[in-house]
């Protein structure tokens, strides 16, 4: 053990050196130069006033009269040019027309979608003029005549207890309650929690926190309309709806949104981008011309070689985490759910290095790996206060840490673990072509992920056809290895659940664009395209690779084994969804209302409880029995089995839905 | 010439070989999917007047509440029910009977302190917000009209709204740039990769066998990466098209797009003849495009904005400008990238 720990600390450091010879001071400095210079330019312009990131400077042409006072609301909102009334041609010269009469404002507007995009922003523009004046009166009590205080107060017994992670909140300095203008006194923060008993303390006093986070971060926010680069511009007009003035008015509340948290969370994973350039290139280096053949042939497991090449980077992913930790206030928390991206970016773009060709494929799996991650990352954390749900991405707990709540172990678990498993699955596919045959070989991809899957498969099914062996002892050793075969190939596609689940979440996203009456009959097919795919590639793997027989027994044996061990894979991670976090439930049935979710094939009644496993049985079954001839058998079972998900989907759906 | 299109060919048969250009359109068609369903999803969050049907219940009580009722009426889809006291209506609230609960109580000053109690942590908690906070702006508006005396300026009257979703702004602001410039990227990670390669492999040293200059090499493989990027954006674009959403100027888009791709594949292939290996190359290159992009992109007028005014049929003389600009720095680098290889010593690389 401890051998193999010096190999593996060896490997590392050799590694580490081979990183430090590529990067040589020289690359480094030429990388340093180029960020100073553009940190100086745009710097630079900013401080003077010609730069900013307003994508939407000028795109709608407003006529107005030059001296009227909409003209100096039209001037201060960059996305508008004001023209002048004379030359101003409805549909022609401008979008918009702004005319004052005796009692009010009247537009005119193209009848175009343009026109009316165009109308709506100068509505905006209006408005947020209007909220400038107003901050500049005298009388502010007539200016402002109307002070919200906004509280978050749960009504549902809240069911997550238990040591937390983190800073206490209650114990924190309240900074921005300070601001809030009018504390009327039958409800403030202390009679909140008191009022409503049922629900427990602690969750409410969090509930506060989070509001009072909220106002700390707008209030921080230079909230005077030219931070107009990121989503909230987008929108109606400016950074109006997420800054707040300290006034306390109805145009100051803001809606839980952690804007500047998640902001510098996202700081979090750009190194990891330029860290899997890295890694892939340094994996992709073994394999070509055969530079990697040294390592390989001599005494050390594959699992070591790469354990000690991928250290090094694991280590830069820490320490680059520490260090924006350090200078954006997160915490150790913020470190700790990092890891698991980290690993995570690492073990995707390992597998991606291990399948690519050429350094061009490697690019572009780079690419798609840093995509896919880094939305996967940042989507769900932008939903961070909203719902529950946001917890399947480690950067909510970043974001939580960030804004300095609390997080339950239940929670950090919850939302790392899967994650972790993920990577540490992704390693092990990985590692399975961590060989001679593989590594130096221009095979294609797809064959590559044959041979991975089939690596880890155990043999079911007498393989040796031509032998005429008596039945008697095959019987006698068979039984256990046939379990220990049956039992691999459940267990391999319950691994693939993470994925299928990911994957899922990708196609509802890809296909929310589409209108419902395309989307839902396509999301029917496509999950239960991917759910077949998951229980069979391995099966098609194992058959083509010659470690199952290839008979219709063998076939409907791993079908069945692969359905048993993809239903129990599913049950388990509702079990512990139910048992973990109540709450979550009711979150996703919020998120699905609004984005579509609910036609998941999540079936919730108990009754139906074992419907999934005749399916999920019997459809791999007959993909399998495809698998066992060849590709074009299984290509045309998949489909069967696919149209057979999909209906059996689309009649859970409608007795649901 | 002729060796030129030669090696430019055998790119473009080593990238289509390897089906990578279907997996950089398939990443490109996952960021436009994403990055809709991100806005849209966020619009319907944060705007409820995106989401039809959006109702919400408030529980009002206090002195003041008369003239909360009286606002709500003027906003769609928001409803108040008076409560005799604050009890009662945290009661109603308890018991979802009221998404939220408003306190209006008139203060001595001679305004109104609202407390608005909202549900914690879900969904519908930003939905209930938006909404409340239309009608309190709208409140806000009424109890400013009645102060208008004490107002030095009154505010300007708001027009009627139209109805147009916010994420028409965001189609050609965020949406068609970001569509017409990865292609660009991508065009010129490809050009790093194909040098390098050439490098490490030791292949440069049997090209050197055939009777083509360093610069016919290098020419044939930016004319491959350079000839790819427009395609891809002109697909995207003819796909919007088809999608519903028009856009204007096809032509001068990809112009400048094309003159871009010709920058970057420019600064690619210098750094890749210069650094050391791949993984500085490729380092040094996504910083100095970050760094270009990111500096373009920060003055007025870049490459962006140029793009979105282009798109929505906003273009003016300037854009038009900054379009031929970014042509004449395209000569320019090609210019200065040729005589970078005449000076260049094929036998200095490795």
């Amino acid at each position: 053990m401890r051998d193999r720990l010096r190999t593996i600390l060896r490997i590392a450091r050799w590694e580490a050196g081979g990183v430090s010879h590529g990067l040589d001071r020289r690359t480094l400095l030429g990388a340093l130069a180029l960020v100073l210079i553009i940190g100086a330019v745009v710097g630079g312009g900013v401080a003077v006033g010609v730069a900013g990131f307003e994508v939407d400077r000028d795109i709608y042409h407003v006529g107005v009269e030059p001296n009227s006072p909409y003209a100096d609301a039209i001037e201060a909102d960059p996305a508008l040019i004001s023209v002048g009334l004379e030359r101003a041609e409805v549909g022609e010269t401008v979008d918009v027309a702004v005319y004052e009469t005796g009692e009010g404002v009247a537009v005119t507007t193209a009848e175009t979608t343009k026109g009316e995009a165009a109308a709506e922003a100068v509505r905006a523009a209006i408005e947020a003029h209007n909220e400038r004046r107003m901050a500049a009166e005298e009388n502010q009590t007539a200016a402002f005549p109307v002070t919200v205080e906004l509280r978050y107060e749960s009504r549902t017994v809240a069911g997550t207890d238990g040591p937390t992670l983190g800073e206490d909140p209650i114990d924190e300095p309240d900074g921005a309650d300070a601001d809030n203008t009018v504390d009327s006194g039958p409800t403030d923060d202390e009679s909140t929690v008191d009022s409503n008993d049922a629900t427990d303390d602690d969750s409410t006093a969090d509930s506060n926190d989070a509001t009072d986070g909220e106002d700390a971060t707008a209030h921080t926010d230079p909230a005077d309309g030219e931070d107009g680069f990121a989503v909230p511009s987008i929108g109606d007009g400016g950074g109006e709806a997420f800054g707040a003035d300290a006034v306390g008015s109805p145009g100051s509340i803001t809606p839980p949104f952690p804007f500047l948290s998640l902001l510098l969370a996202f700081v979090f994973l750009v190194p990891m981008n330029f860290l899997i350039q890295a890694y892939g290139s340094s994996i992709l280096n073994e394999r070509i011309n055969r530079r990697g053949e040294l390592l390989l042939v001599a005494p050390i497991h594959a699992v070591d070689v790469v354990a000690g090449k991928t250290l090094p980077y694991v280590g830069a992913a820490v320490a680059v985490t520490a260090i924006i930790a350090v200078g954006v206030g997160g915490g150790l928390l913020s470190v700790l759910a990092m890891v698991p991206i980290a690993l995570t970016f690492l073990a995707a773009t390992f597998v991606g290095a291990m399948f690519a060709r050429s350094f061009k494929e490697l690019t572009f799996v780079t690419v798609a790996v840093s995509v896919l991650l880094t939305t996967y990352a940042f989507i769900p954390a932008v939903f961070t206060n909203v719902t529950p749900v946001a917890l399947i991405s480690p950067l909510t707990i970043v974001v939580l840490d960030l804004q300095g709540e609390a997080v339950s172990i239940v929670e950090f678990l919850f939302s790392t673990g899967p994650v972790t498993i993920a990577a540490g699955l992704l390693f092990l596919l990985g590692v399975g072509v961590y060989r001679e045959e593989d590594m130096f070989t221009q095979k294609p991809v797809p064959r590559k992920l044959l041979d991975a899957l089939a690596v880890r498969l155990a043999s079911v099914g007498r393989v040796d056809a031509s032998a005429e062996a008596d039945v008697e002892s095959t019987h006698r050793w068979g039984i256990r290895r046939r379990v220990r075969g049956l039992a691999t190939v459940a267990f391999i596609t319950a691994c693939t659940v993470p994925f299928v689940f990911v994957a899922e979440l990708l196609a509802v996203a890809v296909l929310f664009a589409l209108p419902v009456t395309v989307s839902i009959p396509v999301l029917l097919v496509t999950l239960a395209f991917i759910e077949e795919v998951a229980k069979s590639i391995h099966l098609y793997a194992g058959f083509e690779r010659d470690i199952f027989a290839r008979t219709d027994r063998v076939a409907v044996a791993v079908g069945l084994a692969s359905g048993l061990g993809f239903f129990l894979a599913e049950k388990a991670t509702a079990v512990v969804q139910a048992v973990g976090l109540t709450d979550l439930f009711i979150g996703r049935a919020a998120f699905g209302e609004v984005a579509g979710l609910d036609a998941l094939p999540l079936p919730l009644a108990i009754g139906l409880f074992f419907a999934p496993l005749a399916l999920h049985g019997f459809a791999t079954v007959v993909a399998a029995v495809g698998a066992s001839r060849n590709r074009a058998y299984y290509t045309m079972t998949l489909v069967i089995a696919t149209l057979l998900h999909a209906a059996y989907n689309f009649g859970v759906v409608s007795l649901y839905g | 010439m002729d060796s030129r299109f030669t090696i430019a060919g055998r790119e473009l048969a080593g990238l289509r070989a390897e089906k990578t250009i279907l997996l950089a359109i398939g990443i490109q068609l996952f960021i436009a999917a994403f990055s809709s369903f991100l806005v849209v999803g966020l619009v319907s969050m944060y705007d409820p007047s995106g989401l039809d049907g959006a109702e919400i219940e408030i529980a009002g009580a206090g002195d003041a509440v008369a003239d909360l009722e009286r606002a709500a009426d003027s906003v769609p889809g928001a409803r108040v029910t008076r409560y005799e006291d604050t009890a009662a209506a945290r009661e109603a609230f308890q018991n979802h009977a009221a998404d939220a609960v408003v306190i209006a109580t008139a203060t001595d000053d001679g305004g109104v302190s609202t407390v608005v109690t909202v549900p914690d942590s879900n969904v519908e908690t930003t939905v209930i917000v938006v909404q409340l906070q239309e009608v309190l702006q709208v409140y806000e508006s009424n109890e400013r009209d009645a102060r208008s005396g004490s107002l030095a300026e009154p505010p300007l009257p708001l027009p009627e709204r139209t109805g147009s979703s916010p994420y028409f702004t965001f189609t050609y602001t965020v949406l068609i740039p970001l569509l017409v410039f990865l292609p660009v990227f991508i065009s010129g990670s490809i050009t790093v990769d194909s040098i390098t390669e050439e490098i490490d492999r030791g292949t440069l040293e049997l090209l050197r066998v055939a009777p083509v200059t360093l610069t016919d090499i290098v020419d044939g493989k930016a004319l491959a990466a350079v000839a790819i990027a427009p395609i891809q954006a002109l697909c995207w674009l003819l796909l919007l098209e088809v999608n519903g959403t028009p856009v204007s100027n096809i032509g001068p888009i990809l112009a400048l797009m094309t003159a871009l791709t010709v920058v970057v594949v420019g600064v690619a292939v210098a750094i890749a003849l210069v650094a050391p290996d791949r993984r500085a190359a490729q380092l040094l290159y996504s910083i100095a495009v970050l760094a270009l992009f990111g500096g373009a992109t920060a003055m007025a007028g870049g490459p962006t904005n140029a793009v979105a005014r282009l798109a929505i049929d906003s273009a003016d003389l300037t854009t038009y400008l900054t379009v031929a600009v970014y042509a004449v720095l395209a000569l320019v680098t090609s210019l200065g990238v040729r005589g970078f290889l005449s000076r260049i010593d094929i036998d200095a690389i490795r």
